[in-house]
């Protein structure tokens, strides 16, 4: 028998979805949003952190958030946008947008050690723990995945091109790493208001949420 | 030449056009600053600035703002919404998680000043409105009442569909307190608040958050007013209160009425000893010397303030030298008599109470020496303690009565007597046990020389403590007894006696005989009288003075100085027996041979021991003396009272 990790990992959601199906999807997508909530906050954190030693005057030479390497992706823009799309539309993208940040959270973590900031060991921290919840909630988010339909099992690729090295002097490499946190920063909030607008629809035993 | 003229002019002109200008202070405006923009449902968002100075002239202001990822400026499109300084986006101009790069130019004729650009995201900048429909309820659950809050989220935040999760925050204060108590609801939109104060009115508020946002403002304050609900308690307990303050009070007023009894109960006093005279601190020390010289030294003998009422008469005491001591013959006349003391008194007890055929059987004049000899010791004392100088040794017959039986003690060895002892030469005593062989119980007469009753040996008796006093005094006894012939002194049982003497120098002398002793004397037996010594003279002569035999203490000095008594007889312990002068004719009827002896007995050479010392009285004796009247009278004699009178 041939093992492909794609295969197996298929085979391994769908046991794993047997196994969960005792518990209820409103009550996992409260678990996912509430990870994705702290993914947020986690990065929040980070960008204000690296701010209070980061002059601001960077800002006007940091490249736009545009330059993001999800930007490709199309997310909604205003609320109307957002209502309209899709529950498993909502999932893929939440799921693409995690999957897209594992490398240059990687890069992030391996950066934050030599980090010139006063304040690299919270730093490193705090990435270290955003890999762990975005590990988490990836696999949570696969799982749920399973439970809306094929279209939630779309994931978009979205390589990051920026490569293992930041820079080569501080300026450059505070830059660098300051416009991955805005972008990081975003893109958390976009999953975690993806995810709570799921968990809204889906709450219809637990209005009180909404 | 005119147009150069003219130019000029225009020049100066021009140049005083803008000098009027800034003169009057007109410039470009000031910077714009302070630009922040808020989004109450992540839909719309404003944005405020803060104008700078103007300038002096009108200015106006406009926001431009650019999107992220295009370079196309546009300005806001609505001033007037969100009122002076304000630009108001709408949904259709806002979009989120795009960037909005704004700024504000303030512009006037002058010029225009740019303000510094700011970049905003409006997911980031979301705070909503504050709660609505602030519902506060007073519920009643079981006698305990609490309140339920309840509210409403912000009509514009859309919170139904997930778009905005709100969590909310609850605080409340009684109304006429300063601090608040905040409380988290999370996401709640009903709150309970339980221990309330009884009557109380609180004001309560609600506000709310996005979960990446700002908090809102409190949401107006809702007054509500908790009913009573511990008046019933209170009643109870007030009760409660007051009646066992009433019952306290009763019970601390009790215990104030008894409360020497209560103090009885719970602290036993404990009982001293009875001893006058005897320190107890000493006794606490431990040292038995010390004790026994504070009752032989300073209190002895016991004497009241008025002692000189007690001399009255004059006792000569005659002393021959060659008078015999009486002794006591044998050791077992001596036990058995003292046996027989034994058996029936006892130290504490007064000497009427003695069953003992005692001291002076022969009333007929003795019986005032009887009570005298306490009288007398205590006298003596006093005579010493004065230095008296006369002593008038009268006769000194004392007949020692056989049975004279001072109940006080000589037995008791461990038993210190403050009395001192009275002795007096009474060698017919010491004969008559001999010659009468139908008394057996022979043993304590010892008639002494006045040694024993002499104021040497009561003056060396009572200067020193007592044991060198007894040794004094046995020196006395001793010289009286070795010149006598016919004395006894001699017999190997004197030591004993001695001993026993010694011990029982402070023998208290028996106060009263109530009966005669059936085996003592044929002598009739007299009512007693009592003799007080009132001093000892010289000569060593001990005046005594009749006392009235009552039982409070008169010292009253009777006027009967020319009335002599003799000692009549020493009974067992030494105790003097004094008969009155015209009782002496009838003693020496009757005892005829006892004359002889005390005519023998003056002839030794204890008189010279006795008056060579008399003018060393001791000064402890005065004190002793009236004690022994009223004791005398009594009937009893105690130490402890003896010699619990100050000393001169």
């Amino acid at each position: 028998i041939f093992f492909y990790p794609g295969t197996v990992k298929m085979h391994m959601a769908v046991y794993l979805v047997a196994m969960c199906r005792a518990v209820p999807v409103n009550d996992l997508l409260d678990r996912a949003s509430q990870r994705s909530d702290k993914m947020h906050s986690l990065s929040t954190l980070l960008t204000q952190e690296m701010d209070s030693h980061f002059p601001p005057y960077g800002r006007m030479q940091m490249p736009r958030p545009a330059d993001c390497h999800t930007s490709i992706l199309q997310t909604p823009n205003d609320k109307e946008q957002a209502l309209q799309v899709s529950e498993s539309d909502l999932m893929s993208l939440a799921r693409s947008l995690l999957r897209g940040w594992v490398d240059p959270l990687a890069v992030l973590s391996t950066n934050a050690i030599t980090l010139p900031h006063p304040a690299k060991s919270s730093i490193s921290s705090k990435i270290q723990e955003l890999q762990e919840h975005s590990k988490s909630l990836a696999d949570g988010l696969d799982i749920l995945s399973g439970k809306m339909g094929p279209a939630a099992q779309t994931i978009s690729f979205l390589p990051y091109t920026g490569g293992t090295d930041l820079g080569q002097d501080r300026v450059t490499i505070l830059n660098k790493f300051n416009f991955l946190l805005s972008c990081l920063r975003r893109d958390s909030h976009k999953i975690d208001s993806f995810l709570k607008v799921l968990r809204c629809r889906a709450a219809k035993l637990q209005p009180e949420l909404c | 030449m005119m147009k150069k003229v003219g130019e000029v002019v225009l020049l100066w002109l021009l140049i005083l056009f803008i000098q009027i200008a800034a003169g009057e202070g007109y410039s470009p405006p000031g910077k714009p600053t302070n630009i922040s923009c808020r989004s109450p449902e992540k839909e719309t968002f404003t944005c405020w600035w803060q104008p700078g100075s103007d300038g002096g002239l009108p200015t106006t202001y406009a926001l431009y703002y650019r999107k992220e990822g295009s370079e196309r400026v546009f300005e806001c499109p609505d001033y007037k919404t969100a009122g002076k300084n304000s630009c108001f986006f709408s949904k259709n101009v806002t979009s989120i998680w795009v960037n909005y790069n704004i700024t504000v130019v303030a512009t006037n004729s002058m010029g225009n000043t740019f303000s510094n650009p700011v970049d905003i995201d409006v997911v980031y900048i979301v705070k909503p409105n504050p709660p609505e429909e602030v519902v506060v309820n007073v519920t009643e659950d079981k006698d305990w009442p609490f309140l339920q809050v309840s509210w409403k989220p912000p009509k514009m935040a859309d919170t139904r569909s997930g778009w905005i999760t709100l969590i909310y925050e609850v605080r409340l204060k009684l109304e006429n307190e300063n601090k608040w108590e905040e409380l988290s609801a999370g996401q709640r939109k009903i709150f309970k608040i339980y221990s309330l104060r009884s009557g109380g009115t609180y004001d309560v508020q609600v506000r709310c958050k996005p979960d990446h946002g700002f908090w809102s403002e409190w949401s107006p304050t809702t007054r509500v007013k908790v009913p009573e609900y511990l008046p019933q308690e209170r009643s109870m307990w007030i009760l409660i209160v007051v009646f066992a303050a009433f019952i306290l009070i009763i019970c601390i007023w009790m215990i104030y009425m008894n409360f020497h009894s209560v103090k009885h109960y719970l602290l036993p006093p404990v009982p001293g000893p009875k001893i006058k005279g005897i320190d107890k601190q000493l006794l606490k020390s431990g040292k038995s010397e010390d004790i026994f010289s504070s009752l032989v030294v300073s209190n002895f003998p016991p004497t009241t303030s008025n002692y000189e009422d007690f001399l009255v008469q004059y006792l000569e005491v005659y002393v021959p030298e060659e008078r015999e001591l009486i002794m006591d013959e044998g050791k077992d006349l001596q036990d058995d008599s003292f046996k027989t003391e034994n058996s029936t008194c006892d130290n504490d007890s007064g000497r009427g109470s003695c069953d003992s055929h005692t001291l002076l059987i022969d009333k007929g004049g003795g019986d005032k020496e009887d009570g005298q000899q306490t009288d007398q010791e205590g006298s003596q004392a006093e005579a010493e303690a004065k230095s008296h100088e006369e002593v008038m040794e009268k006769e000194h017959l004392a007949c020692c009565h056989e049975n004279a039986q001072i109940p006080n003690i000589s037995k008791e060895k461990e038993k210190v007597k403050s009395w001192p002892s009275l002795f007096s030469p009474l060698p017919q005593y010491s004969l008559s046990p001999v010659n009468r062989p139908n008394k057996p119980k022979m043993g304590n007469q010892h008639c002494l020389s006045d040694g024993l009753f002499t104021p040497n040996s009561l003056s060396s008796y009572f200067t020193q403590p007592g044991p060198s006093t007894t040794k004094s005094f046995r020196s006395n006894y001793w010289e009286c007894s070795l010149d006598h012939k016919q004395s006894h002194l001699l017999h190997p049982q004197t030591a004993a006696h001695e001993h026993l003497q010694a011990e029982n120098d402070l023998n208290v002398a028996y106060v009263d005989y109530m009966g005669a002793p059936l085996d003592v004397h044929e002598l009739s037996v007299r009512p007693t009288e009592y003799v007080e010594v009132q001093r000892v003279s010289d000569e060593d002569v001990v005046l005594l003075h009749p006392v009235t035999p009552s039982h409070e203490n008169s010292y009253t000095i009777s006027h009967q100085t020319e009335d002599y008594s003799r000692v009549r007889m020493v009974n067992n312990n030494n105790g003097l027996l004094l008969l009155q002068r015209d009782d002496i004719e009838e003693e020496k009827n009757m005892c005829p041979y006892e004359e002889e002896m005390v005519s023998r007995a003056t002839s030794t050479g204890c008189r010279a021991s006795v008056t060579s010392t008399l003018p060393n009285s001791a000064t402890g004796i005065n004190t002793a003396l009236p004690i022994l009247d009223e004791k005398a009278a009594s009937g009893y004699v105690d130490t402890a009272t003896m010699f619990g009178l100050p000393t001169y």
